[in-house]
């Protein structure tokens, strides 16, 4: 009875535009801007930053990153684990080349290179559509990671062949290095989810949001009514790839502190966004937050559920997570391809009627 | 015969021999795409799933063992028997049967005129569970395949080519493992069976009615659900025999699924509808990557062989989209 | 001077006072926007059309017409620049047409609907409509990134006057229905809707009447009508039901086995005894 829009006018075109139109969903978003960053950040402890929050957030930008790729723009992309991997040596060169630039541009610069070479990996998609182009975003991923292992430059000659980042602060608090205050490196995520978040409600709202969109339903008719496709699928891996970077960066930097590009940046990762997106929502910034929470809490559970609680070897918990998240995008792409974004949309349009049947 | 040349020569032939079990991969592939388009991510798990039953009814392994025991307390690991290997492979193709009705019944049935992508995503969803399922049925740990096969370098060929170079020219003949060998004469028996199958046969008739066009298929009267069946049973087949023969070369193991990896490439190059194609685009992987790793690959570091497949397949594909034998694309509006 | 004749010129008369009092332009046809030379198109050994010519001038009706397989879906892709013919000239508004891409030709203000629907399935209505407007805004991808002010202003004055076709579409109801929803007479029309949208100096309909009701045919008529009326927009249209061809067209191209065979009023048209054989057979006794 709270939950509805009757009586609520829209008055003007901005109004009926809004991002949440119901006054009850605007209200509940200051709620959650509130607790993600007045409440959590003053109860957050090591444990829940380390295992479930800086993985949940990193792992927002990337499902973001795919999400305007994949769910926007409609060409499927294997090679995210590859693009972070690009984010993650670009902050990492950066940070060691340039001592006094702050970590918050460093970590946007690695955004900025992880975006051009994401166009550079794009342009093929104007002639390869389809499975593909997604098979072609897996030489992507291997020729990376490849070369991160194999040229040195990329990890400063270092023996090992890790990059590890060296400490950095803002405003006077670390976010990254060994002595990192869990709030700290928590606030610094949730800043960036807030602001790509924003970005990515802004671009796909309006003109540029709608010609990916006309890419992704119909490519040929959206040319015949002029949409540029080579400006527009290269937009969409250009900023696919910036958010995408962007994760790359904060993963390596503030999340694993040293990184190695076959674990850290495997193609397992880039499966691993796909299915946020898969479970959450193609096309649903709602969706990216929805999948990421639940690909990052699941594995989380069921360690706790088989091995603490029940006393399983570890291996049995792995392997059940991989029969549980295979099982879980079959059933999810039969019975509900737009995943828990379209749940969550069904449970509010029930809402709205809601104590009334029709 | 200068050194060089002789050792190019063995480059190039091991190239094509590995490209023979990049096409055997590939081949499950394509049959799956033509008779039903689904482009099948799982195959190669399908592989590792096969060669996995196929130890673990050899060597009397009881399935879900591991859980058995965190469940139940218990200290169970075998049956204490061992299978002939004739007996397994039987065994081992009902279970990929088996398999091959769940999938139609459970996932397929379901998934009818979906968009490719979307059913390329659950392949994707397949390939997890079935390894996932595998790990659990018979253990993750890596796993020795004897098909009572021969192995090692052939002594003859070494042989007969260590006379053809100078000989203080450093050269000691060539090395060609046997089970190459034999894995390549499976491979052209296997596409001469398929060959004649799908010719000759009514139910191959209907294969390739299907992949012509499902709804004309599906008025004359052709079941859809059976030639899936078919189809995914037929994968199977050509899943346990890839599965055993890289499995016998490197062990049962996981990274066995990841030859998937490499028959897409080869994929990409054939065209996904063209048994040809994936047979060629096999050998010219095998052979490219091979070459490129003895000449590029030691200024570059090494490990080319991780990339150079897609980058070439990406190349190719950027000039000609439809692969080396699809048939050219027409856009329509 | 007939009865009917002098009606019908009264007719005009007040059609035309009725336009003025409204501040409307009289519908009046100009001189040309298009012209077709000669031209030849080919795939592969097969030709598909083969040496046409002909013209659309300025707020005309014009019809191409023909059995299946004449070539006039094909026309149409060669107008729109989708399929590049390899003989013959396209003059529009007075200048030759070098080669260029649909997206270019499409912002050069030819704008079209699709005999198969082709509307952006996962997108509302309005939203759809939006896009046919895409070639007409200005603010860059920084603006639109950071959304308030510019972009925003942009997007309201184009919602204003998407809203407006909206309302004279009467689709006010299925603004924000994903159109995938939509029943078929319904996409249609949020097809012209997107086409109008962005304001075409030429207007292509692919068969816009295939697969209706009578009902719905005539709506349609008279949006077509009205919008050559209204906007004073050029159409070229394709269509299979003739007695529509007939009643909207000012002027009809009939074409055969990508041959043209006749061009004219529809009148002069229906005279014309290779048009006749084409479409109804000829005896070979």
């Amino acid at each position: 009875m709270l939950y509805r829009e009757a009586g609520d006018y829209k008055t003007s075109y901005v109004d009926d535009a809004q991002t949440f139109p119901i006054a009850f969903d605007r209200w509940r978003y200051y709620v959650v801007l509130v607790v993600a960053f007045a409440i959590i950040p003053v109860f957050i402890s090591d444990y829940m930053a380390k295992s479930v929050m800086i993985p949940f957030l990193v792992f927002c930008i990337a499902a973001m990153g795919l999400n305007i790729l994949t769910g926007y723009c409609g060409q499927v992309s294997l090679g995210t684990g590859g693009f972070m991997a690009v984010g993650a040596y670009a902050s990492y060169k950066l940070m060691t080349a340039f001592p006094e630039l702050n970590i918050f541009f460093v970590v946007l610069l690695s955004g900025g290179i992880t975006a051009a070479v994401g166009a550079l990996f794009g342009l093929p998609s104007l002639r390869i559509k389809g499975f593909y182009l997604a098979v072609a975003t897996l030489a992507a991923q291997f020729f990376l990671v490849w070369l991160f292992n194999k040229v040195p430059w990329f990890f400063n000659y270092s023996a090992t062949g890790q990059i590890t980042a060296p400490p950095r602060s803002v405003f006077g608090v670390d976010v990254t290095g060994p002595e990192v205050p869990a709030w700290g490196a928590y606030l610094f995520c949730a800043v960036f989810v807030f602001l790509l978040a924003w970005l990515m409600r802004n671009l796909t709202r309006g003109r540029v949001g709608r010609q990916w969109m006309a890419i992704r339903d119909m490519d040929i008719a959206a040319e015949i009514i002029g949409v540029n496709p080579l400006r527009t699928k290269l937009s969409a891996f250009a900023v696919s790839s910036f958010y995408v970077g962007i994760a790359g960066a904060l993963f390596f930097s503030v999340y694993l502190g040293a990184a190695e590009p076959t674990e850290a940046f495997g193609i397992n990762q880039s499966f691993l966004v796909l299915f946020m997106i898969i479970i959450g929502g193609l096309g649903s910034i709602f969706g990216c937050f929805a999948g990421a929470a639940f690909m990052i809490m699941m594995p989380v559970l069921l360690k706790n559920l088989m091995v603490d609680g029940m006393g399983w070897p570890t291996t049995i918990a792995t392997h059940f997570e991989f029969v549980i998240v295979g099982a879980l995008i079959v059933a999810f792409l039969i019975l509900e391809p737009h995943g828990l974004a379209q749940l969550w949309r069904l449970m509010k349009e029930k809402l709205r009627l809601w104590p009334f049947p029709h | 015969m200068s050194a060089e040349f002789l050792y190019t020569i063995e480059v190039i032939l091991n190239g094509l021999l590995t490209g023979v079990m990049y096409s055997l991969v590939a081949l499950g592939f394509v049959l799956i795409f033509k008779a039903s388009g689904i482009f099948n991510y799982s195959q190669g798990v399908m592989a590792l799933f096969a060669a996995l039953t196929l130890v673990g009814f050899q060597d009397g392994q009881v399935p879900f063992a591991e859980l058995i025991n965190a469940v139940l307390g218990t200290e169970i690991h075998g049956f204490g028997w061992e299978m002939p290997t004739i007996l397994a492979i039987l065994c081992a193709l009902a279970v990929m049967l088996l398999f091959a009705i769940l999938v139609e019944r459970i996932i397929l049935k379901h998934l009818v005129n979906q968009e490719p992508i979307i059913l390329f995503m659950a392949t994707i969803g397949l390939a997890y569970f079935l390894e996932g399922f595998g790990d659990l049925m018979w253990g993750s740990d890596i796993k020795a395949l004897d098909l009572g096969l021969p192995q090692g370098g052939s002594f003859w060929i070494e042989d007969m080519t260590v006379s053809w170079a100078a000989e203080d020219s450093g050269f000691y003949g060539m090395y060609i493992d046997k089970l190459d060998l034999i894995a390549a004469g499976v491979a052209v028996a296997l596409v001469v069976a398929l060959t004649a199958f799908s010719q000759y046969t009514r139910i191959g008739r209907a294969l390739r009615a299907v992949a012509d066009d499902h709804q004309a298929a599906l008025s004359v009267g052709i079941s859809l659900r059976f030639i899936w069946v078919v189809t995914w049973a037929i994968a199977g087949f050509v899943a346990l025999v890839a599965g055993s023969m890289w499995g016998a070369k490197s062990g049962v193991q996981f990274s066995l699924s990841l030859i998937a990896l490499k028959a897409l490439p080869v994929l990409m190059l054939g065209g996904f509808t063209s048994i040809p194609g994936a047979i060629v685009g096999g050998l010219i992987i095998g052979v490219g990557e091979k070459l490129f790793e003895f000449a590029i690959g030691p200024m570059v570091g090494g490990a080319t062989e991780n990339w150079f497949a897609y980058v070439l397949a990406l190349i190719f594909l950027v000039f000609r989209p439809q692969g080396l034998f699809g048939d050219k694309i027409i856009e329509r509006v | 001077m007939s009865i009917h004749a002098a009606e019908a010129a009264s007719d005009d008369v007040a059609y035309a006072s009725q336009e003025e009092a409204h501040g409307i332009e009289p519908r009046r046809i100009g001189g040309t926007v298009m012209e077709m030379k000669n031209i030849t198109l080919r795939f592969g050994g097969v030709t598909a059309i083969k040496d046409i010519s002909f013209d659309i001038k300025e707020h005309e009706i014009r019809a191409i017409i023909g059995p299946n397989g004449a070539g006039k879906s094909s026309m149409l892709n060669v107008i729109n620049g989708f399929y590049h013919p390899q003989e013959g000239e396209i003059w529009f508004r007075g200048a030759k047409r070098g080669p260029m891409k649909p997206y270019e030709i499409a912002q050069q203000g030819i704008a079209r609907t699709f005999q198969n629907i082709a509307l952006f399935k996962g997108m509302t209505t309005l939203d759809n409509i939006m896009t046919g407007r895409m070639t007409m805004m200005k603010t860059n991808f920084w603006q639109q990134a950071m959304w308030w002010g510019s972009a925003q202003r942009e997007e309201v004055e184009h919602r204003r006057r998407v809203e407006e076709i909206i309302d004279f579409l009467e689709i006010q109801a299925i603004r924000k229905t994903p159109v995938g929803r939509l029943p078929y007479g319904l996409q249609k029309r949020v097809e012209l809707g997107r086409a109008l949208a962005a304001e075409p100096k030429l207007l292509l309909l692919d068969e816009p009447m295939a697969g209706m009701n009578v009902e719905e045919k005539e709506d349609m008529c008279r949006f077509i009508l009205d919008v050559n009326d209204e906007f004073g927009t050029t159409i070229a249209l394709i269509e299979h039901d003739m007695g529509v061809v007939m009643d909207i067209a000012d002027r009809v191209v009939v074409l055969d086995y990508g041959r043209k065979i006749g061009d004219g009023t529809p009148e002069e048209v229906r005279a014309n005894q290779d048009v006749i054989d084409a479409y109804l057979g000829v005896s070979h006794d």
